[in-house]
């Protein structure tokens, strides 16, 4: 009697759960088919129905543009760079101002703002705040230090690439961070207290060490976001100047849409494709395995 | 004394992560007159001529169609996630399936550069005839939203005790029964997050909207560059603020309305998934 209930609860779950698998096999299966045929296929616009296998000549290709090696460490720097910078601004902010935040909760509306807004629209609204005529910055710095930057010039772009995706990502890191430390028995930091422990003391070997994990995961989050920078980057340098600020994703969208190379475009997407999947399911295995060390 | 410099520290953080929007806010009430003298963050005669010349419909720009786009395409998105998550998080969570298969999937692709899969999607609308429609960008939005829905509502059911299910079971319920009557309505404060931080997701995306679209289907993220090169000389800066406030204040009203809610949900995608 149970073993039959169980096998029809079985089939109801599976039945469950249908619509959704269909739709990712059409929506993310289809697709990744389709990456694969054409990523070893001679393919342009006019043939897009027709593909020719020809072999490894589009990965090849790829492999032998310098562009997309440049593309790549852009890609790698900034997703590093951003990820360390938000996270530590984001951890100095949420517990320095945890005490304030605390009482007045609606300042964290104040602060999560910026998460609220479209990336695409930041890049856009910088290139107004950095304008060299009708933005405030170059204006502020020109009326008080009597000099101004070419924040979007060849040695300054990437920098002020970072300055935008950070001040617009911090937040999230922040919110991570405070969370995280509301989380915190009040027992601990309370019998931390009683025993003597100096504030920096029970910073450094209490509440840090409990948050380590939200730490990890905030940098990696960060990380793979920086990454795969598309939005904000495309607005407000396209990849410029002289490609020097084409994250991978930049470097696929134009090669598929600005030169018309579609099996280079596709073998790229396959090679970012199985990098990214074999990177996550890496830190996925880690992860089980540490939970079940700790356990 | 060292809550003075909590305050102050608090206002520099909050003034330069905001900084963009203020700017964008001060320009959008200036006149093109002021505009030239007065780069500053102050207006001296604020006025609402660019807001007038937005919402002016002309024969190449239409903010009203980008704006209804924007609702449409992250309406079907947002919906279409958390209607295919549901399910599949309640089979997740009691008939523990494809948890080790189907979640993790989902889970990165959270994590996966979107663009890898943009090229074909293209190619597939192509042949589909869904390119430009609010329909294919609706459906692509789907994808970038069910990570967030699956995890929210799987880890929404896992909280609600199993008792529940084996009660109405006992009824003689079935298991979709039980899903629709009892845990949907128990994991309604879940599903309203998702919603609205889909929606937010939704509205805020550019990368497939600049690929999938080019006028029908335009969403503010894209059509808020049309009107920077309006006027085929240089970017009047007056109108192009004004665009870019009336695209971003759907999901920052919802964001000031909803913080609690979201806070939450970001967590949890972050901190379980």
């Amino acid at each position: 009697m149970t073993t039959q209930t169980q096998r029809t609860s079985v089939a109801e779950f599976r039945l469950l759960a249908v619509p959704l698998v269909l739709f990712l096999l059409v929506f993310l299966g289809f697709p990744a088919i389709v990456n694969l045929v054409y990523s070893v296929s001679q393919v342009s616009f006019e043939t897009l129905r027709s593909p020719q296998i020809t072999g490894f000549g589009n990965f090849a290709a790829v492999w032998n543009d310098a562009a997309f090696w440049q593309a790549s460490w852009f890609s790698f720097r900034f997703g590093l760079l951003t990820a360390l910078l938000e996270c530590g601004l984001g951890l100095f902010l949420a517990i320095f101002l945890a005490p304030l935040l605390e009482k007045r909760s609606w300042l964290m509306a104040i602060l999560m703002l910026p998460l609220m807004v479209a990336p695409a629209l930041v890049g856009l609204m910088y290139r107004l705040v950095l304008h060299e005529f009708a933005g405030p910055v170059p204006y502020y710095l020109w009326t008080w230090f009597g000099a101004s930057l070419s924040f979007l010039g060849p040695g300054s772009a990437f920098w002020t690439l970072i300055v935008v995706e950070t001040l617009q990502w911090t937040p999230f890191a922040f919110l991570l961070f405070y969370m995280a430390y509301q989380a915190i028995p009040r027992e601990i930091v309370e019998a931390s207290a009683m025993d003597g422990a100096r504030y920096h003391h029970r910073l450094w070997y209490i509440e840090l060490p409990l948050m380590a994990p939200t730490i990890v995961v905030a940098l990696l989050i960060r990380f793979i976001d920086g990454f795969r920078v598309f939005d904000n980057v495309y607005v407000l340098t396209g990849s410029g100047p002289g490609g020097s600020t084409a994250s991978l994703s930049i470097y696929i969208y134009e090669a598929f849409f600005k030169q018309g190379a579609i099996g280079k475009a596709v073998a790229a997407s396959v090679i970012l494709f199985i990098a990214s999947f074999t990177v996550l399911y890496g830190l996925n295995a880690l992860a089980a395995r540490r939970k079940g060390a700790t356990r | 004394m060292i809550n003075i410099l909590r305050w102050i520290v608090f206002v520099l953080a909050a003034f330069a992560m905001n900084f963009p929007i203020l700017v964008t806010l001060a320009t959008s009430f200036k006149s093109a007159r002021e505009l030239t003298a007065n780069p500053g963050l102050w207006v001296q005669a604020p006025t609402l001529e660019n807001y007038a010349t937005v919402f002016t419909v002309s024969d190449r720009l239409n903010i009203f169609l980008y704006l209804v786009n924007s609702f449409a395409v992250a309406a079907l998105g947002t919906l279409l996630a958390v209607a295919l998550a549901l399910p599949a998080a309640y089979a997740i969570a009691r008939g523990k399936m494809g948890e080790r298969t189907l979640l993790p999937l989902i889970v990165n692709l959270r994590a996966v550069p979107l663009v890898i899969f943009a090229i074909p999607l293209y190619m597939m609308f192509q042949w589909l005839s869904l390119l430009d429609t609010r329909l294919g960008l609706g459906l692509i939005l789907t994808i970038v939203n069910l990570p967030l829905a699956l995890v929210i509502l799987v880890n929404a059911i896992r909280d609600l005790p199993a008792e529940l299910d084996e009660a109405a079971l006992m009824d003689g319920a079935t298991r979709t029964q039980v899903l629709m009557r009892v845990i949907a309505p128990l994991c309604r404060p879940a599903i309203v997050t998702g919603v609205i931080f889909g929606f937010i997701t939704a509205w805020n995306e550019f990368l497939f909207g600049l690929m999938l679209t080019t006028s029908k289907a335009v969403p503010i993220t894209v059509g808020a560059s049309f009107f920077f090169a309006a006027s085929g000389g240089g970017v009047q800066w007056g109108v192009a603020s004004a665009v870019m406030i009336v695209g971003a204040l759907p999901p920052m009203l919802l964001g000031l309305l909803m913080y609690r809610q979201i806070s939450g949900s970001m967590t949890a995608g972050a901190v379980k998934g």
